[in-house]
């Protein structure tokens, strides 16, 4: 073999080298190395996969149920599929299920109220929260102060009853709900009408925005498939161009707030040139006091498009009346669905029954207890509650009244003097003054009629039909009306049962005291000159969505755009005012001043009116929710109703500058 | 064997509410990042984009009226069908953007550089950036779909008719044995959330698919977005398209209302 | 280490106080540039301005700008090397040098603006070439062409380079520099040939094949890209030589090359505003009715002025170059030279931002874009590292030939300047 002499190692070496980097440079190496650099730096979360079942689960809404099915891999859900039947609400159901944010275990507040930080709370277990509850309550029932115990709960069910039954059963007669149709209409009306959309060929909407989540929306949304299929015909009276507006077959551009005199303005019709009759002799004379050519002035509509309105509504076969003002959240005062429900007694319509909320029944009370109950002070609803009434012991049952109700204010003041315990799975601006706050499940965690829960409880969270059952058997003047052990046992609900049309009470004092209290909120003051009325996006509607950061994706940028909500100013108006679009206004009303907010020169608005998207502002609900624009209930009217003891907001006088 | 099928969508503005769930639907289905603020709307990471319309620019109150548009990506086509050639597509400099052979633009994200080229040149605003990284908050993370990656910072992402869901649907039927390509149908997210059954998917290559049937039966209320060059006259179709491509878009809508169709065109 | 400061400390000082100032905003500029350029590198473009509806915003103007302005070097090697003009001959070092910087900045700029710097490299392992000579993506071309033409100038470079005086001292270097040199006309023909493809398809192409946008269809935009460049980076290449004579207080470049320069740039600028018009014409009588809108219509109230005073400054640049009386009085050549380099940074803005403001749907307005501070500093940042190492290579290499011939001439003769 020849010696290697340097020269040659040197060619040999620098061969090697060369021909190696060039192999690793055309090998792709360095390319491959940077792909790996860039996975790296970007550190992408990579989703564990696992096996595909899918599970069935069901929405419970207030007309019909939804049935669902979750697409889930291995254990976790990943996509709800609804196969056309569902809304809004139930896609967001996953960042319910798993949002980060959801309540784990009990909480007991240790620091001032005011606040939902972390360290204002300190987990606690459910028997030592439930034990401390019941003393408390104990002890108020024997010191005879049964009666400052209250209540209010979200909506009728199951556990609102329960929460009713409890309260009676210290000897309060507190236990209230926040407004929703069922419990306006049952204060007005003596029960709720049970509105058969699927089968109306004619409905006439008193600024009840049904296709925005109004109601039921998963029964809503099929109703309305049906319209078109049968060629149903929707109108809808609202002074806001709204979607429903645009969708219905005809929308009657009413001035804000005048939906009372519109309906009144029809029964005249229905009275004079078809005879219908109305009501008491009280009552139809009211009526004769609205024809056609007054309402027309009022409403800003023309006779003849209320004559027709009328005519038609007349000669449908299953016309319906509706009134409830709004979507997701409705203002209507007790006159007003008087007014409008009078419409389908009129025509005799079989579609818009009245139905009561069937109870669970009288508590059996002790003596003590039944004089304290006869003592207390009864209140008509929530916002006559909140204004006037008293209390030491506050429940609130997954409801939030200190944002929705116009009086929340005045409910966080009294709210902090308090013993206040709140039950919701997210913590919301109620939670801010509550000193226990009880996780409670969500629908999926539910089982439903035959429906199997798809999902366990969320850590420690109850069904909170339970938590009261359980509350309520440790109170010892109270175990005995609490037979059962859980909330399966009570399945069949509390709704439904038909009531007569006797039941209707329809009361011409309440009608007449209401026209005077709108004729003067109708009346532009040199002070207020502009009207102020509410409009809800259906995803976000009275504020539930905004939790949910897929909703907030979904926010139009003008509506709610780098963190200021957009109100919305006829064009004509803001010229008036030299207001320019986008520009930065504040709104104020005789109750006070809004924050900060854009306008959105719109004409679906008309003139002299603002139209607030609602949801918004809230002071806790999720980091997603927190400080997000403004809510305007603390500025809205806060009349309180004499029947429903709910303030009617629906319209305001205000100004702008 | 050879893709017969075209992918294409009707949505009947008559019908849509502006609920939104189909938003909701498509951010759950494909892995929407998840931002405390997301009211930033320019830089918004969202396939299906709910554009809210009204005709305040032709007409005054009482006479302005409001709709809800949901707008994905529209899936164009170009002039000529045999030779596809969508305004995005040809501009990516990586190749990250293509057509399938079934009409649906796909987006590769794991190619893409980030140059936003073909978000400068889509007609339709179809196309977001992921400006920011995405993230997702803690147990949020257990709802992200495995069919879907999750994208890096830095690069364009766009609806593709959730063609990963075709493929779910095409490995279910290989499963049970049937391996003709053309046997698979599927539905999108956005399609299968609409509670009043607004939107429509199906093949347009089928004149007898459902799709297909309803299009001819709504010459009077079709249209697509913001393409007024389906108002003219044949010749002057034919004319207009030796100048330029068209997008030819494969999302129809459908509407009764003249004021939507008057704000389709600019003035 | 420490006479190396002392060193720096006494150059600085050896400066006029309205240099200094400007070197401590270019110091301040580069800091910027560097932390800046650090957060938007590691956190993301979310920090800048642009967005869904300005995808392309400040950079990729500088971009625009740094390489129709950087066109100059292509044309002047290509009348220098190939037109055999002699009187540019001056003015060729500082020519290649800045068209060098200026392609370096465009890759640096564009490092920030993709979203992923880190797969830059996928634009030469995938590219979008279709079935054609010409690669399907104007961008694809940009990026080949870009590169290779980087390359030539650094080879371009290198003769400029190797007459610092510490390599100038090598033979073997001195030997390459000069048989570089004797070759460069292969280079210049190569760049030239180059730079018309990426000049059309970056200035133009890649605007003008975006057949959905109204605002940026039209076929002719590649070609008058081209005119563009050589019209405006010849003007350039006159003002920065001119301003580098004004701050070094001497005559680098001779009058005459000026005057060539000024001719040559001002015939183009003419060709320039004559294809502009026409350009501007059969986009609002063809193109622009192709998508059933108006030329005025596209006009934002933010950037369509843009416009008009691309056109006005072309003008002034015109008259300015063009006629002799003028260019040879030095106030006006500044002005000339300024308004035409000007008049085509002017219509880069008016192609990027005016573009991007114009909305794809009827209902909504027109955009804005109001760079960010990241934007600013970055983009500011960049320009005054260019200009700090365009200074220090006037100082310490030869890049005017004719400062030293006319030094030593003025050593021997009674100066007159």
């Amino acid at each position: 073999m020849k010696k290697l002499e340097r020269k040659d190692f040197l060619k040999i070496g620098g061969g090697a080298i060369a021909g190696g980097l060039s192999g690793y440079v055309f090998s792709g190496a360095p390319f491959q190395s940077l792909q790996w650099l860039v996975e790296l730096t970007q550190d992408q979360y990579a989703p564990p996969g696992g096996k595909e079942v899918y599970l069935s689960a069901v929405y419970p809404g207030t007309r019909s149920e939804c049935n669902l099915s979750v697409r889930m891999i291995g254990d976790r859900a990943v996509k709800i599929d609804t196969a056309n039947s569902g809304g809004p609400f139930i896609q967001n159901a996953l960042q319910l299920l798993y949002h980060p944010e959801r309540i784990d275990a009990p909480l007991k507040r240790i620091s001032g109220k005011g606040t939902v930080k972390h360290s204002a709370f300190e987990k606690v277990g459910w028997d030592a929260a439930l034990n401390d509850i019941a003393s408390r309550m104990n002890g108020l029932v024997s010191g005879g102060k049964g009666s400052l115990v209250a209540g209010i709960s979200k909506e009728p069910g199951i556990s609102a009853a329960l929460l009713d039954r409890l309260i009676r059963s210290a000897g309060s007669r507190n236990g209230y709900y926040e407004p929703t149709l069922h419990t306006l209409s049952s204060a007005a009306l003596g029960g709720y009408i049970d509105y058969d959309f699927m089968n109306s060929d004619f409905i006439l909407s008193f600024g009840a925005r049904l296709l925005e989540g109004w109601g039921d929306p998963c029964y809503m949304n099929n109703a309305f498939v049906e319209w078109k299929k049968r060629g149903g015909r929707l109108v809808h009276a609202d002074a806001v161009r709204t979607r429903t507006g645009s969708m219905a077959d005809q929308w009657l551009s009413i001035k804000p707030g005048t939906e009372l005199f519109l309906a009144l303005g029809i029964a005249n019709y229905l009275y004079r040139a078809k005879g219908k009759t109305t009501g008491s002799a009280d009552w139809a004379a009211v009526v004769n006091e609205y024809p056609a050519d007054k309402v027309a002035q009022i409403t800003g509509l023309t006779v003849k498009k209320i004559e027709d309105t009328a005519e038609a509504f007349s000669r449908a076969r299953n016309p319906i009346a509706v009134p409830g003002r709004g979507g997701m959240e409705v203002s209507s005062s007790s006159a007003e669905i008087m007014a409008v429900h009078t419409l389908n007694t009129m025509v005799g319509t079989r579609v818009a029954g009245l139905r009561g909320i069937r109870g669970l029944g009288e508590p059996v009370l002790s003596a003590e207890v039944r004089g304290s109950l006869i003592k207390a002070k009864k209140f008509t609803g929530l916002d006559d509650f909140i204004k006037n009434g008293n209390f030491e012991m506050l429940f609130v049952n997954e409801a939030d009244p200190v944002y929705r109700s116009a009086y929340g204010d005045a409910l966080a003041g009294k709210m902090e003097k308090s013993f206040v315990v709140a039950i919701m799975p997210l913590l919301n601006d109620t939670a801010l003054y509550a000193d226990y706050i009880f996780p409670s499940i969500i629908f999926f965690e539910k089982d439903i009629g035959t429906v199997k829960a798809p999902f366990h409880p969320y850590m420690k969270s109850r069904n909170s039909a339970d938590m009261i059952i359980e509350l309520a058997r440790r109170v010892e003047v109270i175990k005995g009306n609490f037979p059962w052990s859980g909330y399966r046992e009570l399945a069949g609900g509390t709704g439904g049962a038909a009531a007569g049309a006797g039941y209707l009470n329809y009361n011409a004092k309440i009608l007449k005291d209401e026209i005077a209290s709108i004729t003067k909120r109708l009346k532009p003051s040199e002070e207020f000159p502009l009207s102020f009325v509410p409009v809800e996006l259906t995803f976000v509607g009275d504020g539930e969505g905004m939790a949910y950061p897929y909703v907030l994706k979904t926010i139009d940028d003008k509506t709610f755009s780098r963190g200021k909500l957009w109100v919305r100013i006829n064009r004509d108006t803001a010229r008036r005012y030299g207001v320019s679009e986008g520009e930065r206004i504040d709104i104020e009303s005789p109750r006070g001043k809004l924050g900060s907010v854009r306008a959105l020169l719109t004409d679906t608005v008309p003139p002299d009116t603002i139209a607030i998207p609602m949801g918004f502002g809230h002071k806790a609900y999720t980091k997603y929710a927190k400080n997000k624009g403004v809510n305007p209930k603390g500025i809205m009217a806060n009349d309180i109703d004499p029947l429903t003891g709910t303030a009617n907001w629906w319209l305001t006088r205000v100004k702008i500058s | 064997m050879e893709m017969k099928r075209k992918w294409g969508m009707v949505i009947d503005l008559d019908k849509c509410t502006g609920c939104g769930a189909c938003a909701l639907a498509c951010a759950q289905e494909n892995n929407m990042p998840i931002f405390e603020d997301d009211s930033d709307f320019p830089k918004r990471v969202v396939f299906l984009d709910l554009m809210k319309v009204t005709n305040d620019r032709d007409a005054k109150y009482p006479d302005v009226d409001v709709c809800y548009i949901p707008k994905m990506c529209q899936q164009c086509e170009g002039n000529d069908p045999k030779n596809p050639r969508p305004p995005c597509v040809s501009v990516c400099p990586v190749v990250a953007t293509d057509v399938g052979d079934d009409g649906v633009v796909s987006q590769v994200w794991s190619r893409c550089i980030g140059c936003r080229y073909c978000q400068a040149s889509c007609p339709y605003d179809a196309r977001t950036f992921n400006w920011w990284k995405p993230r997702y908050e803690s147990s949020f993370k257990n709802s992200l779909n495995p069919d879907v990656s999750v994208a890096s910072r830095g690069t364009v992402v766009k609806c593709q008719f959730c063609t990963h869901i075709w493929k779910r649907e095409r490995d279910k039927a290989v499963a049970r044995g049937e391996l003709d390509i053309n046997a698979v149908t599927y539905t999108p997210a956005c399609v299968a959330a609409c509670p009043t059954s607004a939107m429509l998917f199906g093949d347009l290559n089928d004149p007898k698919s459902e799709l297909n049937q309803m299009l001819k039966r709504e010459k009077g209320r079709k249209f697509r977005l913001v393409h007024t060059i389906d108002q003219k006259s044949e010749k002057r179709q034919e004319e207009l398209k030796r100048i330029k491509n068209y997008p030819n878009p494969k999302v129809y809508y459908l509407s009764s209302k003249a004021w939507i169709k008057e704000m389709m065109k600019f003035k | 280490m420490g006479t190396f400061i002392d060193k720096i400390k006494e150059e600085f000082n050896g400066y006029s106080k309205s240099v200094k100032i400007a070197l401590y905003i270019m110091f301040f500029l580069t800091a910027g540039f560097i932390v800046f350029g650090i957060q938007i590198l590691f956190w993301g473009l979310g920090y800048t301005d642009m967005s869904n509806n300005y995808p392309f915003g400040q950079w990729i103007i500088g971009d625009l700008g740094l390489v129709a302005l950087g066109g100059g070097a292509f044309s002047f090697g290509f009348i220098l090397y190939i037109f055999r003009n002699d009187k540019l001959a001056p003015i060729i070092n500082s020519t290649v040098l800045l068209g060098f910087l200026c392609y370096l900045f465009t890759f640096v700029y564009l490092v920030f603006d993709i979203g992923q710097p880190l797969r830059a490299w996928f634009g030469y392992t995938y590219p979008n070439w279709g079935p054609h000579l010409m690669p399907a993506s104007m961008l694809t071309e940009v990026v080949w062409c870009l590169t290779l033409y980087f390359m030539i100038l650094c080879v371009e470079l290198i003769p400029v380079v190797l007459k610092h005086k510490v390599l100038d001292a090598i033979p073997a270097l001195r030997y390459i520099g000069h048989y570089l040199h004797r070759i460069m006309w292969i280079f210049a023909a190569a760049g030239t040939f180059l730079s018309i493809f990426h000049q059309g398809s970056l200035g133009g192409g890649m605007w003008g094949v975006m057949y959905a946008k109204p605002e940026w269809f039209r076929p002719d935009f590649f070609y008058l890209a081209i005119v563009a460049a050589i019209a405006g980076g010849t003007s350039f290449m006159a003002l920065c030589a001119y301003m580098a004579g004004k701050v070094m207080k001497r005559e680098i470049v001779p009058a005459g090359t000026f005057y060539t320069i000024a001719k040559i740039s001002g015939i183009m600028m003419l060709a320039y505003l004559v294809f502009r018009i026409y350009d501007l014409i059969v986009r609002a009588m063809v193109y622009i009715p192709a998508f059933d809108r108006k030329f005025i219509n596209l006009l934002s109230p933010y950037y369509g002025w843009l416009y008009f005073l691309e056109l006005i400054l072309a003008v002034i640049a015109i008259v300015m170059l063009l006629v002799k009386r003028y260019r040879e009085q030095e106030r006006f050549f500044l002005t000339g030279v300024a308004s035409g380099t000007l008049a085509i940074t002017v219509s880069k803005l008016s192609v990027v931002l005016n573009g991007s403001a114009v909305t794809n749907f009827p209902w909504k307005q027109f955009y804005a874009y109001n760079p960010t501070i990241q934007e600013w500093f970055i983009m500011l940042g960049g320009l005054s590292i260019m200009v700090l190492i365009y200074m220090w290579c006037a100082k310490y290499l030869p890049l005017f030939p004719h400062a030293a011939k006319h030094q030593a001439a003025e050593a021997d003769t009674p100066a007159s300047h």
